[in-house]
């Protein structure tokens, strides 16, 4: 798993390469830490090159969206492919967490 | 003992304590008296403790008694000369990591070689000036220290290994006997009522599997049924899914809701695991069949693994979205009913089962999966299910699951009792 960290003007794009599991979740945690720690208001996780995510990757996503919530910050998720979308929509995610197909959808919305 | 055996022990006035390190041991193997006690005195001088012997035989003696730090041996000797003494050390288990230092009259390249090939470290010719000799014996006394450390690690090494392994044998023995207490709590395989059978396979990642499965008899005419599924792997997961396993019992469930109906056993459950600090929480999948109009109700937190399949027309997933257990405390989970028919199979099962990659990374998916339901029609249930493991299998090539993958079917094989109720 890859992780690159994007500023951007209204918050921080994670852009995560591989499958979001339970044998990744130290580095996913670890760069959402970092992210947390440099004051970002909106996290910005990119989705768009993660084939696959496990139970344990929801229950992070889930997790980090309740933390980011109690700091009055923002987590939402970019471009997932398919089958994590389905995924995703079976656990309810997408009434928890805003998911957008575009950065531009995801920056206009948190602006308005 | 040999008399020519001496070993003379030279303490400075202050080495009597403990904690001071003890001085080197030279052990000098010359059969002439005169060179040998001359050496001897030279070394005793540097502050060496010095044993003399006077052929290779006495010397191999005293080595295996005393352990020397260092050898310093005449090449030519009577009994056993210096090579073949340090061929006999080199074989030694005891011995064969001691530093040799090989005297000669003559230091010709072909001797030298010789020398090394049989065994020997270094060589010290016998018309060495002072500073050579004591750089020489400086040199090997670093060497032998560097040894011994070396052995002494391999040896903590060694130690330590076996006392993991050791540890490890525990472990998975208490894992081992953790899996057939799991194992015990699944339900029996065969005619579960009359009219109803159940088969099922279940394939833990690991030794203690995070997914798990209950098929109860609720009361006279309600079967109650579940299929969890822990987030994340390990041991940790699978006391999680005991304990929720727990939670699920039937008694457990009558004394708290009074019944095993699915939207209360959920909605109890969701108020009683939440997610934890570590974002970890269930999936969880339950049913209630009342027996005599082989009416299902179900509900599901998040839960995809339930599948209808009838004779009559292609299978169906049970499924909708909805929260897993413990994502939002005023989740509601809708109840569904179904009427199966005499003949029908309801499957539950564990993601695992279908969420396995081929070895280019395309997974084999519920698809797959449903179709293998529906070609297994006319076979026993116990093959179908057998199928389904097989084909997961063979795409992912491997035997072993990444994660829990676990299938349960149940088959209304007849007229359940009591059917005169429906």
């Amino acid at each position: 798993m890859q992780i690159n960290e994007r500023i951007v003007p209204q918050g921080t794009i994670l852009d995560v390469v591989g499958d979001l599991t339970y044998a990744n979740r130290g580095a996913f945690k670890a760069a959402v830490e970092k992210a947390k720690n440099a004051g970002c208001r909106h996290l910005i996780v990119n989705l768009e090159k993660v084939r696959f995510v496990d139970s344990a990757g929801l229950g992070l996503l889930v997790l980090i969206s309740q933390n980011l919530k109690l700091i009055q910050a923002q987590l939402s998720v970019l471009k997932p492919q398919l089958y994590v979308r389905e995924i995703m929509s079976l656990a309810n995610i997408p009434k928890m967490i805003p998911i957008y197909e575009s950065e531009e959808a995801v920056l206009t919305a948190r602006a308005a | 003992m040999n008399s020519n055996v001496t070993q003379p022990i030279e303490r400075r006035a202050d080495s009597s304590t403990e904690s001071e390190e003890a001085a080197p041991t030279v052990l000098l193997v010359e059969d002439e008296t005169i060179t040998r006690t001359s050496m001897a005195a030279r070394l005793r001088r540097l502050g060496h403790r010095v044993l003399e012997a006077e052929n290779g035989l006495v010397a191999l003696d005293v080595a295996r008694r005393e352990r020397p730090d260092l050898y310093i041996v005449d090449w030519m000797m009577p009994e056993m000369d210096g090579p073949t003494f340090c061929e006999t050390v080199r074989r030694d288990p005891l011995l064969k990591s001691s530093q040799l230092l090989l005297m000669t009259a003559h230091d010709q390249p072909a001797q030298i070689a010789e020398g090394l090939a049989r065994g020997a470290d270094d060589f010290l010719s016998k018309s060495a000036s002072k500073q050579e000799i004591v750089a020489r014996v400086l040199a090997g006394l670093r060497t032998s220290r560097l040894v011994r450390e070396l052995e002494t690690t391999g040896n903590e090494l060694e130690s330590s290994l076996l006392l993991l392994q050791k540890k490890q044998a525990e472990t998975e023995a208490d894992l081992q006997s953790a899996a057939a207490f799991v194992r015990s709590l699944l339900p029996p395989q065969g005619s579960l009522v009359q009219g109803i059978a159940l088969a099922w396979e279940y394939q833990p990642s690991l030794m203690l599997g995070g997914d798990l499965f209950g098929v109860m008899a609720i009361d006279a005419d309600y079967l109650g049924l579940y299929i969890l599924d822990a987030s994340g792997h390990g041991v940790a997961a699978a006391l999680r899914s005991a304990s929720l396993m727990t939670f699920l019992r039937a008694e457990n469930m009558l004394r708290l809701l009074g019944s095993y109906d699915p939207e209360k056993v959920l909605h109890e459950a969701n108020r009683c695991f939440p997610l934890s600090a570590e974002g970890e929480y269930f999936t969880l999948w339950v049913g209630q069949l009342h027996m005599p109009t082989r009416c299902l109700s179900y509900a599901s937190a998040g839960h995809s693994g339930a599948l209808v399949s009838s004779a009559q027309s292609s299978s169906r997933w049970l499924t909708r979205s909805s929260s897993p257990l413990g994502f939002d405390p005023s989740a509601q989970f809708a109840c569904e009913r179904i009427d199966l028919q005499p003949g029908d199979r309801l499957f539950l099962l564990s993601d695992g089962i279908y969420e396995v990659p081929s070895p280019n990374g395309e997974l084999w998916g519920r698809e797959r999966f449903q179709d293998v339901i529906d070609r297994g029609k006319r076979t026993s249930l116990s093959a179908t299910i057998a199928a389904c493991f097989s084909q997961a299998r063979s795409w992912q090539q491997t035997q072993y699951f990444q994660d829990d993958a676990a299938i349960v079917g149940l088959e209304l094989t007849g007229d359940p009792k009591g059917s005169s109720n429906g």
